[in-house]
């Protein structure tokens, strides 16, 4: 029994937290990512852990990733590096050996660039994903856009999840491929360019699609690494507005004392304490489901996860902008960074209220009652 | 990590497994339940506490020397939950077992270590807790029950509160006044007071729920002999905060855990059966919500208390973690009795003895009870205090 991080793991957190430090400050986020950053964390391999090792990789899992997406959320790193670790990361489990070596090598460097595309104007989630590709004599054809695709027009190659017929199933298409163009959005989150790829008759074969051929499992898995990451990021976010808060009611005076003397304001601390230490257990735990539990014990784990830390990040954020008072709310301070990362990440990969269905759901199952 | 237990552990688990089959009454948990009349609830307890005794399963954790078995934390953890999922019921000596014993194991004379610590993992003392009083609650240094030395004894006057058990109790550890004139963390003393002693009145105090657990007590000319001080004199403030650092662990909190999830489970299928206009309650898509909200908050109750766990494993030191684990769980579960009235509706008023009334009206009993989780052990703005100023640093 041990329901903790190993010391190498630890080591590895503290580099990247060391890294992310220097290499992203608030200027950066608020200027753009500086082009150095994929390179640098590519150093860390963090881009090649995932990969197997016969396929040049390190052939560690989520578990080994946990802390580092959580130091992400902390620094709030960008958007397309979690997408292109996630994408690395079902193509490195279900991907055939060709398109295993074909992209791996590049993306474990950092020199080949990956991002996902799931969402779209009707569905965050598998099941409601309306993106359908046509048989045709040479393959398929695709028409329809998903949404919110991280930095697609800087990626190499994009992880589109779609249906084959009544299958779901992952491709591997180029922004650059024929019918293909993207549009890019006006979001929430300032720290990251989005795009939406519309597909005008793009053509398939099977070389494109992840494993060869539709395989519903793998976009369920993949949809799990996303929102279990997303719930980690989210995890590292709340942590660092819960920091901010505290440092800021630390030093602050009002009617001649610290503020965080009161405890109106103390009782506020202590319950976003409270409810970042939840958001760890919750995510942690997701991370681990992923490498080792069989998938209805990780649908359960990653959308325990995705729940409470949307609902957690996002009070703890509004806690942090709350304590800060006037200052708070300007441009200048940065928390809205935070907020509206949040909110993006809230509304990704099934929001709370579908993963709790989702978990009641299995739990009524499991427990053969009805509904 | 790791989520599964050795093969050691799983051997003691089927061990403690095979035991509780065995003497459990049959059909315990289904058919055969708990007493409802308060006293022979208590007596069935105590009966259950013996019994655990003679079976070598009572105060696992003690040192062998006194009749432990010096189990592991992990053993610990096992234990607690095995005890709930057989749904065995709690010995009645808890403040005993927990409180005094700990205590004595860490200040006590070896006369007193001999004298008492046998006799409450037998089951043969029951104690109770007079720290409490009507004006030291959250503010415990307060204290003003006071001893005054006369010879070789201290004589006791004063008034205590929320004294569980006290009239099932043999013996009471009391924090007392010794030194007036002292700053006040630095005047008091801790006392083993025996409950037979003339001058001591107990007086039940109903609790919302209607139940009486806990008490008052009045000490009147309590005569104490002095070789039942623990510890030093006037050192008693710094005994009784170890006594409640140690009262409960995040092994027991696993426990507790699946208590509530036994809870939870059973409001589920309640759920599931209950008529609701023309469809079951559980097919309302808000209630379901918020029982999803609960399953989410019970399961990670769990998950913080095994990383609670894994650390004490690893000997870090226990701390203010305990207090975020309160707070945390503790309004979980408040949440959860609320979300229970709800899936109940129109039967949420109806209590054990109506025809209507729904599950014996334990929803309703448990509803009423978690009143009290933010309250006891350190009520919630004491917790969040503590979280504030020692996990988080801010100033006092």
């Amino acid at each position: 029994m041990d329901f903790d991080f190993n010391q190498e793991q630890y080591m590895f957190q503290d580099t990247v937290r060391d890294l992310l430090a220097s290499a992203l400050t608030m200027e950066h986020l608020r200027s753009g990512t500086p082009a150095e950053l994929w390179g640098q964390l590519a150093e860390t391999g963090v881009f090649a852990l995932l990969t197997r090792e016969e396929d040049g990789g390190l052939g560690l899992g989520y578990t080994d990733l946990a802390l580092i997406f959580e130091e992400f959320g902390r620094a709030l790193v960008p958007a397309p590096i979690a997408a292109a670790i996630v994408a690395g990361g079902a193509i490195a489990r279900f991907g055939t050996p060709e398109q295993r070596a074909q992209l791996l090598p590049g993306h474990g460097e950092g020199a080949l660039r990956l991002s996902s595309a799931f969402a779209e104007t009707v569905a965050t989630v598998p099941a409601a994903m309306t993106l359908t590709a046509r048989p045709t004599d040479a393959g398929w054809t695709v028409t329809g856009s998903k949404i919110l695709v991280p930095d697609a027009a800087a990626a190499d190659k994009l992880l589109v999840a779609l249906r084959f017929g009544d299958d779901l199933g992952l491709a591997l298409v180029e922004p650059s491929r024929a019918g293909v163009t993207l549009r890019e959005q006006d979001t929430l989150d300032l720290t990251a360019r989005y795009h939406e790829v519309i597909f005008d008759h793009v053509t398939l074969t099977a070389g494109d699609i992840v494993g060869g051929r539709p395989d519903p499992a793998a976009v369920v898995a993949c949809f799990d690494a996303a929102a279990a990451v997303a719930a980690l990021q989210m995890t590292g976010m709340a942590a660092r507005t819960l920091d901010e808060a505290v440092t800021y009611v630390g030093q602050r005076k009002q009617f001649d004392r610290v503020i965080g003397s009161f405890q109106a304001i103390k009782h506020r601390c202590a319950d976003m304490a409270v409810a970042v230490d939840a958001c760890r257990s919750a995510a942690y735990y997701a991370a681990w489901a992923l490498d080792e539990a069989a998938p209805d014990e990780r649908a359960r784990a990653v959308s325990m996860a995705k729940s409470w830390c949307g609902d957690n990040a996002r009070f703890t954020c509004n806690q942090a902008i709350q304590l800060h008072g006037g200052i708070g709310f300007t441009w200048e301070l940065g928390l809205h960074l935070f907020l509206r990362r949040i909110k993006c990440e809230e509304a990704s990969f099934g929001d709370a209220d579908w993963h709790r269905e989702r978990v009641i759901g299995a739990t009524l199952r499991s427990m053969e009652l009805a509904g | 990590m790791d989520f599964t237990y050795s093969p050691k552990d799983l051997a003691f688990r089927d061990e403690l497994r095979g035991w509780l089959a065995a003497n459990l009454p049959q059909g315990w948990g289904e058919t055969v339940f708990l007493p409802e009349d308060e006293d022979e609830n208590a007596m069935f307890r105590l009966d259950w506490e013996r019994k655990l005794y003679k079976g070598g399963w009572n105060g696992i954790a003690w040192p062998k020397d006194y009749g432990g078995r010096g189990a592991t934390l992990v053993e610990q953890a096992i234990f607690a939950e095995e005890m709930a999922r057989a749904k065995a019921p709690e010995g009645l000596n808890i403040i005993g077992r927990n409180l005094v014993a700990t205590t004595l194991l860490h200040h006590g004379s070896d006369a007193q270590k001999a004298r008492f610590l046998p006799k409450i993992i037998s089951g043969e003392e029951v104690w109770c807790q007079g720290f409490s009083e009507p004006n030291a609650g959250s503010d415990l240094a307060a204290v003003r029950c006071q001893a005054v030395r006369d010879g070789d004894h201290f004589v006791v006057n004063g008034q205590k509160i929320w004294t569980s058990f006290a009239q099932y109790s043999q013996w009471c550890i009391l924090l007392a006044r010794t030194d007036p004139s002292a700053p006040k963390h630095k005047g008091i003393s801790f006392l083993l007071v025996d409950m037979k002693t003339p001058g001591i009145t107990i007086r039940p105090l109903r609790q919302i729920s209607g139940e009486c657990e806990f008490n008052e007590t009045f000490f009147d000319d309590v005569r104490v002999p002095v070789e039942n001080l623990v510890g030093e004199l006037n050192g008693g403030w710094r005994i009784a905060m170890t006594t409640l650092a140690y009262e409960r662990g995040p092994e027991d909190a696993l426990g507790r855990q699946l208590v509530f999830r036994q809870e939870l489970d059973q409001l589920l299928a309640t759920a599931a059966k209950l008529q609701r206009g023309n469809r079951s309650a559980i097919e309302d898509g808000l209630l379901r919500q918020k029982l999803a909200k609960s399953l989410v908050g019970i399961e990670i109750m769990r998950l913080n208390c095994l990383r609670a766990f894994s650390k004490s494993l690893k000997g870090a030191p226990r701390g203010a973690e305990a207090s975020m684990n309160k707070l945390y769980w503790s309004h979980v579960m408040q949440d959860m009795f609320d979300t229970a009235m709800e899936v109940l509706g129109p039967l949420a008023p109806l209590t054990a003895g109506d025809a209507h009334a729904v599950d014996g009206g334990r929803f309703q009993l448990g509803f009423l009870r978690s009143k009290a989780f933010t309250i006891y052990s350190g009520s919630s703005e004491i917790q969040r205090n503590i979280i504030a100023e020692r996990v988080l640093g801010l100033p006092k």
